[in-house]
């Protein structure tokens, strides 16, 4: 199995969780690496700007220094944009329902970030 | 001359396949390497010639309907055009209205009489895939028929194209039919650091002394294939132009404007002469240098957008590009704002920055589109080095 598509099966396993509509692996550096997603949404601006998204947060945050960012979770009207660090060079962002329920989510989020540091290494 | 019609592919050849040579696309298992002879097919119909095409991939009609994909629509004059050796039909039991039928595709005496009777007819040959003749004739006979028919084309002068997926064969299979072609062209994929993707290069011609060079490709429907450049970034001081040099030359783009001016980044995407090029572009002002630095991860060149008639910037233009610039990395000046009056020509911005004699500026008007596709152009020709 070559590394995309290892990649791709985290994003495959992280889709059982309920509520979860799309998601993507993008490097730190604002790069599309793997996604799961709607033909119509264009993946790559997505991508940049979640990793401009995320990497802004971290600069704030650590501006304040209020140690490690954990996550930046955008609510919108029609769902919301969750975006995680996965190791040093990636990212992982995923869009849910508005409605969705955020433990499991953000639980297998957690399980799949891991998995994307140990892939990249 | 045959063009592949591939971008940059044909530059690397010295214009394309000549007469009576012949050209292997060498594919690794599970890239998208169909879509090359199929590009190339499509672009010696249009400009005229008759082609045959070997087809064991798929019936006819599925072939049509993947061409008409990407947009190339295969009837007409440019159908008639076109003898497609139906090598698939059989296999399954069906018919096929096709002028040539291969009765028994597993018998590789079958493929050779077609073959040798439609070199008769035609211009340049091509095959869906030599890896099927393979698994279906064995590798051996296989091989040998090969040389067979590119000896006879050779004879003739017909350009011969041809697809191999390479599974795990025997090594002296996988040799001989590199050894075979006059060129090849490997067709694989990279995970080199972060970019994950697939490239093609020219492992070896024997009619063109060429490098070997390894481009990026994406394929897009409708379309098919395009030389990628993932990363570009576009830099720059405050308020010389940057997002609006983005617009201009994007098909497609997004910008996190507040305020009028760039505070997260734009995005643009290009798809210009064959080549699709993803566009940075990073904000101007003091305040948001901490976000240059990642932003600037994995490009492949930069565009520096100075603002022509502002010189006090040029200080300013030059740490942003020392902050974003890997060593070696290309770059292209963009003096933007030359209608303005006081605009500064060229040369007079590359004495008071000090630039390098060999950096390219070019001279722009970005609100009017004037010298962004140059300087586009430009950047590119450095970042793939042809």
């Amino acid at each position: 199995m070559t590394l995309k598509e290892e990649l791709e099966n985290v994003l495959a396993e992280i889709k059982n969780i309920g509520g979860i509509e799309a998601s993507a692996i993008v490097s730190r550096d604002g790069l599309l690496i793997a996604s799961d997603m709607k033909d119509d949404v264009h993946a790559e601006t997505f991508a940049a700007m979640s990793a401009a998204m995320l990497g802004a947060a971290e600069t704030a945050v650590s501006e304040l220094r209020k140690g490690l960012t954990e996550r930046v979770i955008v609510e919108s009207q029609h769902g919301r944009i969750i975006a995680m660090g996965a190791g040093p060079k990636a990212l992982l962002v995923v869009m849910t329902a508005p409605d969705a329920g955020l433990g499991l989510i953000l639980v297998g989020m957690r399980k799949a970030t891991e998995k994307i540091m140990e892939l990249l290494k | 001359m045959l063009k592949t019609g591939i971008p940059k592919l044909d530059e690397m050849l010295g214009g394309g396949v000549p007469a009576g040579k012949s050209l292997l696309f060498f594919t690794q298992p599970g890239i998208e390497g169909d879509v090359f002879g199929m590009q190339a097919l499509y672009n010696a119909l249009s400009s005229g010639l008759r082609a045959a095409y070997v087809l064991t991939m798929s019936p006819p009609y599925e072939f049509f309907e993947s061409m008409r994909e990407f947009g190339w629509e295969v009837s007409g004059s440019s159908k008639d055009r076109l003898i497609v050796v139906d090598g698939y039909s059989r296999l399954v039991g069906m018919d096929s209205e096709e002028k040539y039928v291969v009765d028994n595709p597993y018998d590789v005496n079958d493929f050779d009489a077609a073959v040798r009777s439609v070199l008769e007819e035609i211009d340049a040959l091509f095959f869906s895939s030599l890896s099927d003749i393979c698994d279906m004739c064995g590798e051996a006979r296989t091989l040998e028929s090969v040389r067979a028919w590119l000896e006879l084309a050779a004879k003739k002068g017909v350009p011969v194209i041809a697809n191999f997926t390479a599974w795990p064969y025997d090594a002296e299979i996988l040799e001989g039919i590199k050894d075979a072609f006059d060129a090849v062209v490997k067709i694989a994929g990279i995970a080199e650091r972060i970019i994950i993707g697939q490239y093609y290069s020219v492992t070896k011609a024997n009619w063109v002394k060429a490098e070997e060079k390894a481009l990026l490709f994406k394929v897009i429907r409708p379309g098919g294939v395009r030389a990628y450049i993932p990363k570009i970034l576009v830099t720059g001081p405050y308020n010389a132009g940057k997002s609006t040099f983005v617009r201009a030359l994007s098909k497609r783009s997004v910008s996190v404007d507040r305020l009028g001016t760039t505070v997260a980044l734009d995005h643009g995407y290009i798809d210009h002469k064959g080549i699709v090029a993803e566009i940075f572009g990073t904000p101007g002002q003091e305040r948001f240098d901490p976000l240059l630095k990642w932003l600037g991860g994995e490009s492949m060149g930069v565009f520096l957008v100075v603002d022509s008639t502002d010189e006090e910037s040029f200080p300013r233009a030059k740490k942003m590009l020392e902050m974003v610039r890997v060593s070696g990395l290309p770059c292209v000046i963009v003096a933007n704002k030359q209608d303005l009056p006081g605009a500064l020509p060229p040369e007079e911005i590359r004495k008071r920055m000090r630039l390098e004699e060999d950096m390219p500026i070019v001279p722009a008007v970005a609100t009017e589109g004037k010298g962004v596709f140059e300087a586009f152009e430009i950047l590119v020709e450095r970042i793939m080095g042809i």
